[in-house]
């Protein structure tokens, strides 16, 4: 009897832990694979601080129009990078995706089959979208295929300072011209406010380096290797970041920057410098006429933004925002993913309401064509452009009434990247990882031991970069370089 | 008699089955059930959209044995990584244990229960705080320009030490920061130990003649031994896992500190950061526990041999 009690006993827990393994198996096999074929489109954007708080109505407010002309409504979902990036490697549904060179790489999902092919449905289906993007497409081709829908913003990177206008001209009376002649010609400012100010650091600086310092370089394995945009031989050379002098002076200045006190201490260790307000030379990437930089009731001086070297037009610079579209969509879902995104580029009114909001209570039209946020806007509704369409599409914005944004500003835009523009030779060239993927992470964290410093300017890269370069020769970057270098012979044939 | 008897046993193991109910379930699916994780260490994971997570782990990635082990040994550094993670865990497993017990017998001495309670709040305060918000305080000290550290070493009259770019004294720096921050919670460990040893016997010593000392080295010790055997083979398990925000957050991933702060765990996070590999951190966590386990099985056995009561199993 004993026996019998003690069995029924086991039993107990038998049927408790198997019904534990049955609740828990379930919740992994549900959740996957679902929600295929309902009726909004799910595209997901990104956003570093979850969506804006008027999202869901603003969201709602574009369905109404959408569905009226196309017939197509789309579930737009701001996610961080980390929830992107499970979402892509757990084969979750989704229709439209985020993808560029910086986040959720294009490149390396492309190639693993993971977006849709769109190159015939494309022209054959929404020919007004196909038209829109003109050469700009060559970003999206992978193996001649097209994979994914380039956003067209700012395809180049401008590099400019931004200078507190007030103090420099106003009461140094320092000249700022349109256009500052290289990387280092910042240097006599900063002089000059350290002079003023010896307890202070005139260049704003963070961990993560000079925004866009190495945009004159095509980069390759998280920048370990780079190709120089001119060069005298006729097939692009790639090369180690050591042999480039440009970026090794670059370096070298940042780093007598930081001896004269013009860069902070611990720069390295600093996330961000955003909240000090006071710093007069800051480093900006963007195009002719952005206005971002200069609302003068936020920094409480006027800012002047010189740029000093670009536009460069690279792959990656042409990749700063695309569209995916899911490779397991079916036929008719990539159609309307596609007729949504061609309604995004060609209707104004349409774009205006995902990127700022609802006319009347988000923002206004002004009488030159501009946009001006309202201050429900300003809190409720602040959506960078290229997370929701075309930004060329979008109305431009103006700062305030007297600062008036330039209603032609994308025409003048996209006309200096033909006339000034310095494109890269290797611009339809994309590096294929799989290969040497182990080499690449193990050289990433190399790199990663040291980049932070060499950019602050905090170490002396004459003393640095050889120790680096140690490591990195002992764990096969030679292997590495020679299999760039090789994929680019290849390509470079075709 | 002896039926009735039998099935109140039944009644309560019922009860007690159902409260531990929850414990089973979340053991069951946050423990046992991602095993299968182990699987990515093996393959090449090339998820395919749309399909389901397991088809796509098992059915449309190939296996590669141990290929995505090999990022891990190509890093010349790896000696020195691994000394770290040794070292530290070593110091910390030995310190972890000599200064609780040090400070918990000292505690249990104090009759004044409003000081002892005072005292133990006080020491188990830091164990709450996040490695971020510590990793800011001790900014606060340790910054060049601002720092109070360095405004103190000008006021005596030396100059400003660049600490987040001088290795020489992280060692210390994170030693002390993490006893600060894990003593008094294990501290109360001991301290319950201690307060549940029968009195009557210390009452015995001390009629018996014996000091304070004597004490403390002939019932207290002894008597904690099982506790500390338990506790020892439980941390040694994670020799090779370090505490990521520990040497990550705290020292603001300086550049010039990592040859002190670069363990396992960090040289994983800055590998695969720029991008997820699940593979390659599903390898990286399978040696480390692969590690963990031998040892604390090493250890368990070495200790069976010389306490069979201390062991775990």
């Amino acid at each position: 009897m004993n026996i019998k009690k003690r069995s029924r006993g086991k039993n107990i827990i038998r049927g408790v832990l198997s019904l534990c393994i049955l609740l828990a198996l379930g919740t992994v096999f549900t959740g996957c694979g679902q929600g295929k074929q309902s009726d909004p489109l799910r595209w997901v954007t990104y956003s570093a601080s979850g969506p804006p708080l008027d999202a869901k109505e603003v969201i709602a407010a574009a369905n109404d129009v959408s569905r009226e002309k196309i017939g197509v409504t789309v579930d737009l979902e701001f996610q961080p990078t980390e929830k992107i990036n499970l979402m892509m490697a757990s084969g979750e549904y989704y229709d439209m995706v985020i993808t560029s060179s910086w986040l959720n790489p294009f490149d390396k999902n492309a190639e693993k089959g993971m977006y849709y092919d769109i190159t015939d449905l494309v022209q054959s289906e929404t020919p007004a979208l196909y038209e829109s993007i003109g050469k700009y497409w060559d970003c999206a081709r992978v193996n001649g295929r097209i994979m994914g829908i380039p956003i067209l913003k700012d395809m180049g990177a401008e590099q400019m300072y931004r200078l507190n206008a007030d103090y420099f001209e106003g009461q140094k009376g320092m000249a700022i011209p349109e256009r500052l002649d290289g990387f280092e010609a910042v240097e006599p400012y900063l002089k000059a406010y350290k002079e003023d100010h010896p307890d202070k650091y005139p260049l704003a600086m963070e961990k993560g380096g000079p925004a866009g310092y190495m945009n004159f370089l095509e980069r390759i394995a998280g920048g370990i290797i780079v190709i120089p945009y001119e060069q005298d031989s006729d097939i692009p050379q790639a090369e180690a970041i050591w042999d480039c002098e440009e970026l090794m002076d670059r370096f070298r200045t940042l780093h007598r920057w930081y001896e004269a006190g013009y860069i902070h201490p611990d720069a390295a260790t600093i996330d961000s410098t955003a909240s000090d307000r006071s710093i007069p030379v800051r480093f900006g990437v963007a195009w002719k006429g952005y206005l971002g930089y200069s609302d003068p009731d936020y920094w409480g001086f006027h800012v002047k933004t010189p740029s000093y070297e670009g536009p460069f037009l690279s792959r990656q610079s042409e990749q700063g925002s695309m569209i995916g579209i899911s490779a397991a969509c079916s036929r008719e879902r990539a159609i309307e993913c596609l007729k949504y995104i061609e309604l995004l580029s060609t209707d104004r009114k349409f774009r205006d309401i995902l990127a700022y909001g609802i006319e009347g209570k988000h923002f206004n039209y002004l009488e030159n064509g501009t946009v001006l946020t309202t201050q429900a806007g300003v809190d409720r509704y602040t959506v960078n452009l290229y997370l929701t369409g075309p930004v060329v599409n979008a109305s431009v914005a103006s700062i305030s009434r007297d600062i008036l944004g330039d209603p032609d500003q994308w025409e003048k835009v996209y006309e200096g990247y033909e006339t000034e523009g310095i494109y890269s030779q290797t611009r339809g060239f994309y590096y294929d990882t799989t290969r040497k993927e182990q080499i690449i992470t193990a050289l990433q964290a190399i790199y990663n031991d040291y980049s932070a410093e060499l950019r602050t300017g905090t170490s002396d890269p004459d003393v640095v970069i050889p120790k680096m370069r140690k490591r990195m020769e002992a764990a096969g970057f030679d292997e590495l370089l020679a299999d760039v270098q090789e994929q680019i012979d290849a390509w470079f044939e075709e | 008699m002896r039926g009735l008897k039998s099935r109140k046993k039944g009644r309560t193991n019922r009860e007690l089955l159902l409260f531990s109910l929850p414990a089973i379930v979340w053991y069951v699916s946050f423990c046992y059930l991602p095993l299968f994780g182990i699987i990515f260490a093996f393959k090449d994971f090339t998820p395919k959209p749309g399909d389901p997570l397991v088809k796509n782990l098992f059915v449309n990635s190939p296996w590669v044995g141990l290929k995505n082990f090999s990022f891990l040994f190509l890093s010349s550094e790896m000696p020195k990584i691994l000394f770290n993670t040794l070292f530290y865990n070593t110091v910390f497993l030995i310190l972890g244990i000599i200064i609780p017990v040090f400070l918990a017998i000292i505690l249990a001495e104090i009759h004044s229960r409003v000081f002892s309670g005072l005292v133990q709040v006080v020491m188990v305060l830091p164990y709450f705080l996040s490695w971020v918000i510590v990793g800011y305080c001790l900014y606060g000290f340790l910054a060049t320009d601002e720092g109070q550290v360095n405004h103190i070493l000008r006021i005596l009259g030396g100059s400003a030490v660049f600490w987040y770019q001088s290795p020489e004294y992280w060692r210390f720096i994170l030693i002390l920061t993490e006893v600060w921050k894990s003593t008094g919670y294990s501290m109360m460990i001991y301290l319950c130990a201690i307060t549940s040893i029968d009195r009557t016997l210390y009452e015995c010593a001390r009629l018996d003649g014996a000091t304070f000392l004597q004490r403390v080295r002939h019932i207290t010790l002894p008597l904690l031994r099982p506790t500390v055997a338990t506790i020892f083979i439980l941390r040694l398990g994670s020799l090779l896992a370090s505490d990521f925000g520990l040497f990550y957050q705290v020292p603001l991933n300086s550049n010039s500190l990592q040859p002190v702060t670069q363990t396992l765990d960090v040289y994983v996070y800055q590998a695969l950061m720029m991008e997820a590999n699940f593979s390659y951190s599903a390898a990286a966590s399978f040696l480390q526990n692969i590690v963990g386990c031998s040892l604390l099985l090493i250890a368990n056995a070495i200790i069976r041999k010389l306490d069979a009561d201390s062991s775990l199993m």
